[in-house]
């Protein structure tokens, strides 16, 4: 049983009249990549930010490691959406000033080591204003990664990132997760929600949905066509682990039977239909 | 503490070095704004009006005009760029944060009013004893970093570099009033006078005034220097406790 590392227990957060977050509760284990889906303005980023103890909840409680978020800043690593970047300094300067923060003992070779993995090392004294966007987003992975954090919070770390960077990122996040980190990532893309081990589906502060991705897709509906010639027979079902053995059944598959298409609904139209539902 | 201090100041010492175009503004707009005052001054000077009291105060007020709108801006920026957050989920506190600006600006605010002491000297040729002119940039260097300390608490108050600007008003208008600048402070009405005490130039202005009489000394005016040191703690600590994390 991996050590529970993040907990929300009836965890909100109220802006004025807004409820950003609706009584969330939640635990996340060590080792674990725990995804956050939903769209803009879902509180993907007001749970990340009361994980970093940036806001308080107004109800419920947040724990980092069995306390306060504030206490174990030291074991928190933390990109936000935007870069937080100081522009007109070099990654390297950045890097070394993140770190001077936890006052790490061999600071310059942790920088180089990081450098090396953002595959920035010839731009290293270059002012990070001339870097593109995904240079910038891989300079700001790099300093949540300085210290070693036992937690990262990621909030969209791929954004602007090309494929086969984001493939580097991954391998890295479950190396991380293999390590015993525990790992947060907020993200819009699908392909990347469904490498994480569980995932919460976040609709106007309430958890909609929180489980494995294969699990989510289970939610969804499947479609069965059927062609007899130029005849075409469509079913749709639900549950399809239990139904679609019971439905094939039914078709009687002899041999008119010309061709078979079985369509699973995506993880997107999954999350869609959730989130539709909760609006209906 | 020392040393996330110590990192911070460097960080925002070397942004200042990179960013030309900031430094040599923050330097070479005080001199501009002494230019012209020059020409404003001396159309007053008729003989039956003596600017003599106005120049160095209007040294002052430019000093502490420029350096509280950088700063201010300057910590908004790492509002909205997230950095600020950023800095405090690292391990970053407060008292590191505006020790650590503080400490990097007042480099800027020495040179700045050592420029400005320069030009007016040279411009209005003053003609005041080498003591009296250390004297009188000292108060000019303190207010420069009592200014620091106000452009981080008014930031505090603003979310985006846009909102910064109403407080530009709010902090200078009185600055020219209220601080015996313009007019002297007894002929204010009562809560006038009351209000003077808000903004750092009253102070500044007070010892200033009496630096440029003839045989007067900083020592004859410790209690008016003590006065212009503790507003500077009060907003440091204001300052400190408004800091927050999140927008």
């Amino acid at each position: 049983m991996p050590e529970v590392t993040v907990e929300l227990d009836h965890a909100g957060k109220r802006y004025g009249r807004i409820d950003a977050l609706q009584s969330i509760d939640l635990t996340v284990g060590s080792g674990e990549i725990f995804g956050l889906l939903g769209p803009n303005g879902a509180g993907k980023t007001t749970l990340i930010r009361l994980l970093t103890g940036s806001t308080a909840p107004t109800g419920g409680s947040v724990k980092i490691l069995g306390r306060s978020p504030k206490s174990v800043r030291s074991q928190i690593g933390y990109m936000p959406q935007a870069p937080a970047l100081y522009e007109d300094l070099t990654p390297r300067d950045n890097l070394a000033f993140f770190g001077r923060a936890h006052a790490l003992r061999g600071l310059n070779a942790r920088v180089e080591e990081l450098l090396q993995f953002s595959k920035l090392r010839e731009r290293g004294d270059d002012p990070v204003y001339t870097f593109s966007g995904g240079m910038k987003q891989r300079v700001s992975l790099a300093c949540a990664l300085l210290h070693r954090p036992r937690v990262l919070l990621l909030d969209e770390p791929t954004a602007g990132v090309d494929p086969r960077l984001r493939a580097d990122f991954w391998k890295h996040f479950r190396a991380l997760a293999a390590d015993g980190a525990t790992l947060l990532i907020s993200t819009h893309q699908m392909d990347e929600a469904m490498l994480c081990d569980r995932l919460a589906v976040l609709s106007d502060g309430v958890m909609l949905a929180c489980e494995s991705p294969k699990d989510l897709i289970h939610r969804g509906r499947t479609t069965i066509r059927v062609w007899r010639g130029a005849d075409v027979n469509v079913t749709k079902v639900e549950n399809y682990r239990e139904s679609l053995p019971v439905t094939l059944r039914q078709y009687n598959l002899d041999a008119s039977v010309t061709r078979i298409e079985i369509e699973q609904d995506t993880l997107d139209q999954v999350v869609l239909r959730l989130i539709e539902a909760r609006h209906a | 503490m020392l040393e996330r201090m110590r990192a911070v100041a460097r960080r925002a010492a070397r942004q200042l070095a990179h960013d030309r175009r900031f430094l040599g503004l923050s330097l070479v707009a005080p001199l501009l704004i002494i230019y012209v005052s020059k020409a404003a001054l001396n159309s007053l000077n008729t003989g039956f009006f003596d600017i003599t009291r106005f120049v160095v105060p209007v040294g002052a007020f430019v000093v502490h005009f420029i350096t509280y709108i950088l700063c201010a801006i300057v910590l908004v920026r790492e509002r909205t760029a997230q950095t600020l957050d950023r800095m405090f989920v690292n391990g970053y506190r407060q008292a590191d944060i505006i020790g650590g600006y503080v400490m990097a600006y007042t480099c800027l605010a020495t040179v700045q009013s050592l420029l400005v002491l320069t030009a007016l000297r040279m411009l209005f040729h003053l003609t005041y004893a080498l003591s009296t002119l250390l004297s009188i940039y000292l108060i000019v260097w303190l207010l420069a970093v009592i200014s620091i300390c106000l452009g981080i608490f008014v930031s505090n108050f603003a979310r985006t570099e846009g909102q910064v600007f109403p407080f530009i008003p709010l902090v200078t208008v009185p600055g020219i009033f209220l601080s015996g600048l313009m007019i002297p402070v007894e002929s204010l009405p009562r809560w006038a006078q009351w209000l003077s005490h808000i903004t750092p130039l009253y102070y500044a202005n007070q010892i200033i005034q009496q630096l440029i009489r003839p045989g007067s000394a900083l020592v004859d005016n410790l209690p008016r220097l003590a006065a212009l040191a503790a507003y500077g703690v009060v907003v440091l600590v204001l300052a400190m406790s408004t800091l927050r994390e999140s927008a």
